[in-house]
């Protein structure tokens, strides 16, 4: 991205190996990149007891007690560590004893959390510091994490760990069968006050790189994915953990480059993979997807249309491509300036655009093709699914790139609003791209599936060629065609007489 | 007796300090029941044989609950005595499986079945006075005895198959099971069943009275189950114990479900109905003053 951004962040080349290097050779970066795995895989394991026991709300109101006993600290004058793990676990030791059913008391929680909040901000406002203090208190400020910071965090984690491999089991029996636990002797008390104090020292670090305001990205939403991905226990935790992970790590990275908050970047991760998981879910529920009443043959004739249709856009695309190359090196300057482009390769656009308008095309074809096979073989819901992914898709990359060309047009006249568009534009076609090819892929799945189902090798051939520009659509109608003459494909039954 | 056993054993060897059974699993004397100091009931003598199968039957806060978690050792009787299995009842009775009415879990649970069966495998491991307890602490390293008893506990209640899939998938029949192989994973002597039929249609509940009557007969276990309705296993019962307006009575199905005996038991007028194929109905005596206690 080389937009006109005017962010002076650290320079960025295409070697990921000498970038790291760089990013490693600063004291800074490592030590956020060893507290925030250790965090990580500390809010990975503990979000996940966090989400079975619906205790996001006691974790977000625990951040906040820790905003106060931030504040006091660097009133006193020590690490504000210290100040949050005193807080939290007080508080989680006081929320423990009134009661183990934390998540159902909201309106004791909630007034506990706005009056922690307040008595924060007095501490702030007593001391000098103001802004800059509370800001990273609020936000996170994981670049400033010291080398014995690193330490400490790393001995407290190994602590936590240690009693979390004692009090596993008992704790995930009563967080999922209290009655049961009870009758089995196991002290629910003892469990949820273990429970809510590590889980105050996990939010007391995470705070450091992420913030009170933000921890919940952190502490919840991985396992809240990580659940929804496996229902084995053990692989939801290591999912949480990876997600964790990839989180911190991607928002430190990008954040080193772009010279904005590691935070945004971190909880913008979250977000989009929990947008995606849930995105799924919501998806393989829509009506969209049910079963509809329709004979065979109009499936396959769909379809037919569909492959002919991509067959067309596929020669569209790479006749755009071709025609942009040359323009592109006839005048270099064209290429982020959409005004260039229009003027310099008109025809390279309007092919592409039209090779965009028929593979949608071609993808709703598929996609009505499928769901109509899906009636008489429900093998084709999966390519009707992964098809309807890939049209998402297409429209996110398409919204993707009228943002970005918006922030290169704003460049010029609003400074500040240009990397906004690409920061948010960029991420979108990079997503809408990928949900693409997904879509692709399930074009590839379903016409192998038709081909197992009519037995038909070219019919097969065409969707393993679909990797292959061109190839494959074109493969496919030519099938379609001899697959008709031989009389394997059922016919396609004249208007009015079906159904 | 062996030094090292993989589980609970099935069944107790000559001279086990355990065995005691000779004993009934149940004995009641002139026991009386407080719940936050008002009278649940008083009076109840009773005697529940090993292998027997009892419903535990009653209006709405009877008691019913309240007997259970005297026998788990979760509430006291304030006066008379009980004893479970020989024993003064103690709470983490592992020799009691017990699935009770309300659960933690719901349709946000995306958990497999089989995790939570394993979990509720109790272990192994010696304690003092050469008892079996709980291994509740700490990873686990019998993973394949617990896998082992995990499987045989869902293959006994026929839900094998649902080992896999997720708790929040789950219909509420199937549920049921996977609760009464929870309950049953740890070879209990004896089962406590908190209204398992409650959520199910007539079908649903005959299927799964059928299911906990086969366990009843194939591995020997005591169970007591809480319902509302008698008739989905009237004809599996051994014994029924019917809790109404702070009395117990216990006795036979035919002993019981007379309209002179629920007639005292209540204090009003009370007809037991028969129709041909055995169902009864009780007529009069819901409306009544039990209502009171846990």
């Amino acid at each position: 991205m080389t937009g006109g951004g005017g962010w002076s962040g650290i320079p960025w080349s295409w070697n990921i190996i000498t970038d790291f290097r760089l990013l490693w050779s600063f004291e800074f970066m490592r030590n956020a990149m060893e507290a925030g795995t250790m965090i990580a895989i500390l809010a990975g394991i503990i979000g996940y007891f966090v989400v079975l026991r619906r205790s996001s709300f006691a974790s977000h109101a625990l951040g906040h007690t820790g905003f106060s006993g931030a504040a006091a600290a660097v009133l006193v004058g020590v690490q504000p560590v210290y100040g949050l793990l005193i807080f939290t676990m007080a508080t989680g030791s006081g929320m423990a004893v009134l009661g183990n059913r934390a998540s159902a008391r909201d309106v004791e929680i909630g007034t506990v959390l706005a009056f922690a909040l307040g008595l924060g901000l007095l501490f702030i406002s007593l001391y000098r510091g103001y802004a800059q203090e509370a800001y990273s208190i609020l936000f996170g400020e994981v670049l400033g994490i010291s080398s014995a910071e690193v330490a400490f965090t790393f001995w407290s984690t190994l602590g936590v760990l240690a009693v979390l491999t004692l009090i596993y089991r008992p704790l995930l029996f009563a967080s999922l069968d209290e009655d049961v636990a009870e009758a089995k002797g196991l002290p629910l008390l003892f469990l949820n006050l273990a429970f809510l104090l590590i889980l105050a020292v996990a939010i007391s670090f995470a705070v450091q790189i992420i913030g009170v305001l933000l921890i919940f990205a952190l502490m919840v939403t991985p396992a809240a994915i990580a659940v929804r991905l496996t229902s084995r226990s053990l692989w939801a935790v290591v999912v949480s953990v990876l997600i964790a992970m990839t989180a911190v790590w991607g928002g430190l990275f990008v954040a080193l480059w772009t010279n904005y908050p590691a935070s945004f970047f971190i909880v913008g991760i979250v977000f989009v993979e929990y947008i995606c998981i849930r995105g799924v879910g919501v998806l393989r529920e829509t009506a969209l997807l049910q079963a509809v009443e329709a004979p065979e043959p109009d499936g396959v004739w769909y379809l037919r249309d569909a492959a002919i249709v991509a067959a067309i856009s596929q020669g569209l695309f790479v006749v755009g491509a071709v025609l942009l190359t040359i323009a592109l090196l006839a005048h270099p300057g064209a290429a982020w300036n959409p005004a260039g482009l229009l003027g310099h390769a008109l025809p390279a656009v309007a092919a592409l655009e039209a090779a965009a308008v028929l593979g949608g095309t071609s993808s709703l074809l598929y996609f009505s093709g499928f769901r109509k096979m899906a009636t008489s073989a429900r093998e084709f819901a999966t390519p009707a699914f992964l098809t309807l992914v890939g049209l998402l898709g297409l429209g996110i990359a398409i919204g993707g790139l009228a943002l970005f060309l918006t922030g290169e047009t704003l460049a010029t006249t609003a400074y500040g609003l240009a990397p906004v568009a690409v920061l948010f534009g960029a991420p979108l076609i990079v997503l809408g791209s990928v949900l693409t090819g997904v879509g692709l892929f399930g074009h590839a799945v379903g016409s192998w599936k038709l081909g197992l189902r009519y037995n038909d090798a070219a019919l097969r051939a065409g969707a393993l060629l679909m990797v292959v520009p061109l190839v494959g659509y074109a493969v496919s109608c030519f099938a379609y065609r001899r697959a008709l003459v031989r009389g394997a494909v059922p016919a396609p039954i004249p208007r009015g007489t079906s159904g | 007796m062996d030094a090292e056993l993989p589980h609970p054993p099935l069944s107790r060897a000559e001279g086990d300090p355990l065995d005691r059974s000779g004993t009934p699993a149940i004995e009641a004397v002139r026991l009386e029941v407080r719940y936050q100091s008002k009278l649940v009931w008083k009076d109840a003598t009773f005697r529940i044989q090993r292998g027997e199968f009892v419903a535990v039957i009653g209006p709405n806060g009877a008691g019913k609950t309240t007997l259970f978690r005297m026998m788990l050792g979760l509430h006291w009787p304030t006066s008379g005595r009980l004893s479970v299995l020989g024993e003064r009842p103690r709470r983490g009775n592992y020799r009691i499986g017990y699935v009770p009415q309300r659960h933690t879990m719901d349709r946000d649970t995306h958990l497999e079945c089989d995790k939570l069966v394993r979990l509720a495998y109790p272990g192994a491991r010696w304690g003092p006075g050469k008892r079996w307890r709980p291994r509740q602490w700490g990873p686990r390293f019998d993973l394949q005895a617990e896998g082992e008893a995990a499987a045989q506990a869902l293959e006994d209640v026929g839900a094998y198959e649902l080992g896999p899939k997720s708790l929040g998938a789950l219909s509420g029949g199937e549920l049921q099971r996977i609760f009464l192989a929870e309950a049953l994973v740890g070879n209990p002597e004896m089962l406590l069943l908190d209204e398992p039929l409650s959520n199910l249609d007539l079908r649903r509940s005959r299927e799964l009275v059928e299911t906990i009557h086969g366990v009843v007969r194939t591995r020997g276990v005591t169970t007591l189950l809480v319902a509302h309705d008698i008739n989905p296993m009237i004809r599996c019962l051994n014994k029924v114990i019917y809790i109404a307006n702070g009395r117990v009575a216990v006795g036979t199905p035919d002993e019981v479900l007379t309209s002179e005996r629920l007639s005292r038991l209540y204090g009003v007028r009370v007809e037991v109905l028969h129709d041909s194929r055995g169902n009864v109905v009780i007529v009069g005596g819901e409306d009544d003053r039990g209502g009171e206690g846990a």
